[in-house]
C-alpha cells in the first residue's frame, strides 16, 4: 500500500515535472525568437488591446472599490486610536505595495488569462494550429509570443491604474464623505510613499506576476485537450494556477523587497 | 501504367520501417510506402487505423517511434525547427474541417500565406488570391467569413489557402466527409484538375471508396498497422484478398468482423 502511494506521488510529480519542462520549451521557443517586427508589430497591439485595453474597465471599478472599502475599514479603526490623520498612508501603501500588483494580477487571470486559454485552446480544437503548421507558420512566434508580450506590457500598466484609483476611492470615502481634510490626507500619503521602495517594488511585482500569469495561460491553452471538455478545464486551470502563483508569489517576493 | 511502373518512377515521400504508438497503442508496425511524386495516391482503410495519423508524420507533427518518413529526400523529423518550417512551404494539407481562420474572411485566409512568406506587394498577392479563388470556384465569396459558408465552399476555400504558395505536395484529409453528392463531385474534379494543372503530387486519405477510384493513380490500403495492399485501382478492385475486398465492397462483415469481441457469452450477459 505505501509502495502503491510513493509511486502514485512519483508519477504525479514526474508528470508535473514533464508539464514544466515542456512549457518551458514552449516559452523559451516563444519568447528567444527573432522579432519580425514588420509583422509581429500589429499583432502585438491588437492583442495588447484585447489583454489590456478590454480589462481597464474592470480594473478600475475593481480599485475604486477596494480603495473605498479600505478607506472606510481604516477610518473606522484609526478613530479608535486618534490616528485618522494617517488614513493617506494606509490606504497608498496597502495598494501600492500590496493589493494594487495582487488584485490586479487576480483579475488579470481571471479576465485576460482565462480568455486567452480558451482562445488558443479553441484554435487548436479547430486545427487552425495544425492549419498553421502546415502553412509553415510557426504557431509559438504567431500566436503564443505576441500575446505573452502584450501580457507583459498591460499588467504592470494596469496594476498603475488600479492603485491610482483605488487611493482616489479611498480620498473619496475618507476625505469627501467622513470629513477628514484634504490636506492632511494627501501630504501623510506623500510623506510615506517612496519611489524607490514602493513603487519600484510594485511593478517588479506586477511584472513577475504578469510573467507567470501570461505563462499559465498559454501553456494551458496550447497543452489542453482539443474537445470542449479538455478546453473547459484548460480554463479553469488556468485561473486556479494563476491565483496560488500570484499570491505564492507575492510572499516570496515582499520577503525579499521590503 | 501498371503499380510496377508507377513506384519505379520518383517517389516524394517515402517511409521506412515506420512503427509509432500513441497513449500506449501500437498505431504502425514497420510500416512502409512510397508516394509516387505527381500522382493522385488514395490512401484507404477501415476507421481508426491512422490514416490520417500517416499525414500528420509526413507532416511532422507528429514523431514516430522508429522508422523514417522522407519527403523529397529529406528526413523529415531529423530536420531542425527552422529547416522543417522551411521544408513545409514545399507541401500544404487540407484539414477535414477546413481549418480555416475564422476571424479572417476567406480573401484574407487566402493571403495569409502569402503575406507571411512572400515580400510581394499588396495588388499582386490580390491578383494571386483572386485566381486561386476562381480555381476552386469561389471568386464570388472572398468576402464572406468562414461561419457563412456551407461544409463545401469552406473546404473549397480552404483549398485555394492551400495551393497559394504552389506546393509541390498536397495532403488531402478526409475532404468527401459530410458532402453532398454534388459537392463531392466538384471535390473529386478539383482534386483530379489542379493536381494535372499545377503538377502537384496528391495523397487523399478517404473513406469514399466508389469517388477516389475514378481519379487515383495508386491507392494504399492501411490495416492493422502495416499496408493490406497497394497497386493501380484496377489492380485493387481485382485482389483476392478478402479483406481488401470486404472493404472495397464495402460488405458488413467478413474477416472485419460487424461484432467487436466481446467477454464473456452474450445471453449470459443479457
Amino acid at each position: 500500500m505505501i509502495s502503491n502511494f510513493l509511486g502514485s506521488l512519483g508519477r504525479y510529480f514526474l508528470k508535473k515535472l514533464t508539464a514544466l519542462g515542456r512549457s518551458s520549451m514552449m516559452m523559451a521557443s516563444a519568447v528567444f525568437a527573432r522579432p519580425d517586427f514588420r509583422r509581429h508589430s500589429v499583432l502585438l497591439v491588437n492583442e495588447i488591446y484585447f489583454i489590456g485595453v478590454q480589462s481597464v474597465i474592470i480594473i478600475l471599478v475593481s480599485g475604486l472599490f477596494i480603495g473605498m472599502v479600505l478607506g472606510l475599514q481604516g477610518f473606522n479603526i484609526l478613530k479608535d486610536f486618534m490616528a485618522t490623520g494617517s488614513l493617506g498612508t494606509l490606504v497608498a501603501l496597502a495598494i501600492i505595495r500590496e493589493l494594487g500588483p495582487v488584485v490586479a494580477a487576480l483579475l488579470y487571470a481571471g479576465r485576460a488569462g482565462s480568455a486567452l486559454t480558451a482562445e488558443i485552446g479553441q484554435l487548436k480544437a479547430s486545427e487552425q494550429i495544425s492549419a498553421m503548421e502546415m502553412m509553415a507558420v510557426d504557431p509559438l512566434h504567431r500566436i503564443i509570443a505576441p500575446r505573452f508580450w502584450a501580457g507583459v506590457i498591460s499588467l504592470p500598466i494596469l496594476s498603475i491604474l488600479f492603485a491610482v484609483v483605488g487611493i482616489y476611492g479611498g480620498k473619496f470615502v475618507g476625505v469627501d464623505w467622513l470629513g477628514l481634510d484634504d490636506g492632511i490626507f494627501w501630504s501623510a500619503m506623500q510623506n510615506s510613499v517612496d519611489l524607490a521602495e514602493d513603487v519600484v517594488p510594485m511593478l517588479i511585482k506586477s511584472v513577475v506576476f504578469a510573467v507567470v500569469c501570461t505563462w499559465i495561460a498559454l501553456f494551458n491553452g496550447y497543452d489542453c485537450r482539443p474537445t470542449s471538455a479538455g478546453i473547459s478545464s484548460a480554463t479553469t486551470a488556468t485561473v486556479v494556477q494563476s491565483s496560488l502563483a500570484v499570491l505564492g508569489l507575492d510572499f516570496v517576493l515582499t520577503a525579499l523587497m521590503f | 501504367m501498371d503499380s510496377k511502373q508507377i513506384l519505379a518512377a520518383d517517389s516524394i515521400v517515402q517511409i521506412e520501417d515506420l512503427s509509432f504508438s500513441y497513449s500506449g497503442k501500437q498505431i504502425y508496425s514497420h510500416l512502409s510506402v512510397n508516394f509516387p511524386r505527381g500522382k493522385i495516391t488514395a490512401v484507404l482503410g477501415p476507421s481508426g487505423t491512422g490514416k490520417t495519423t500517416v499525414l500528420r508524420l509526413i507532416g511532422a507533427q507528429l514523431r514516430p517511434d522508429s522508422g523514417t518518413v522522407k519527403f523529397d529526400g529529406a528526413d523529415m523529423h531529423r530536420l531542425g525547427r527552422r529547416e522543417l518550417y522551411r521544408t513545409r512551404r514545399k507541401m500544404s494539407m487540407l484539414f477535414q474541417s477546413g481549418a480555416l481562420f475564422q476571424d479572417m474572411t476567406v480573401f484574407e485566409n487566402t493571403a495569409f500565406p502569402l503575406e507571411v512568406h512572400t515580400l510581394l506587394p499588396k495588388e499582386i498577392i490580390r491578383d494571386i488570391v483572386l485566381m486561386k479563388l476562381e480555381a476552386v470556384g469561389m471568386r464570388g465569396a472572398a468576402s464572406l467569413y468562414p461561419s457563412e459558408l456551407s461544409g463545401g465552399m469552406a473546404r473549397r476555400a480552404a483549398l485555394a489557402r492551400s495551393i497559394a504558395l504552389d506546393p509541390e505536395l498536397i495532403m488531402y484529409d478526409e475532404p468527401f466527409v459530410g458532402q453532398d453528392p454534388i459537392t463531392k463531385g466538384v471535390l473529386v474534379k478539383l482534386i483530379c484538375d489542379l493536381n494535372n494543372a499545377l503538377n502537384l503530387t496528391s495523397i487523399v486519405v478517404t473513406h469514399d471508396v466508389r469517388e477516389i477510384m475514378e481519379v487515383a493513380d495508386y491507392v494504399v490500403i492501411l490495416a492493422e498497422g502495416s499496408v493490406l495492399g497497394q497497386g493501380t485501382p484496377e489492380e485493387i478492385r481485382g485482389s483476392s484478398d478478402p479483406r481488401v475486398v470486404q472493404f472495397i465492397n464495402g460488405d458488413f462483415d467478413g474477416p472485419y468482423a460487424f461484432h467487436l469481441k466481446g467477454r464473456g457469452n452474450y445471453l449470459e450477459d443479457l
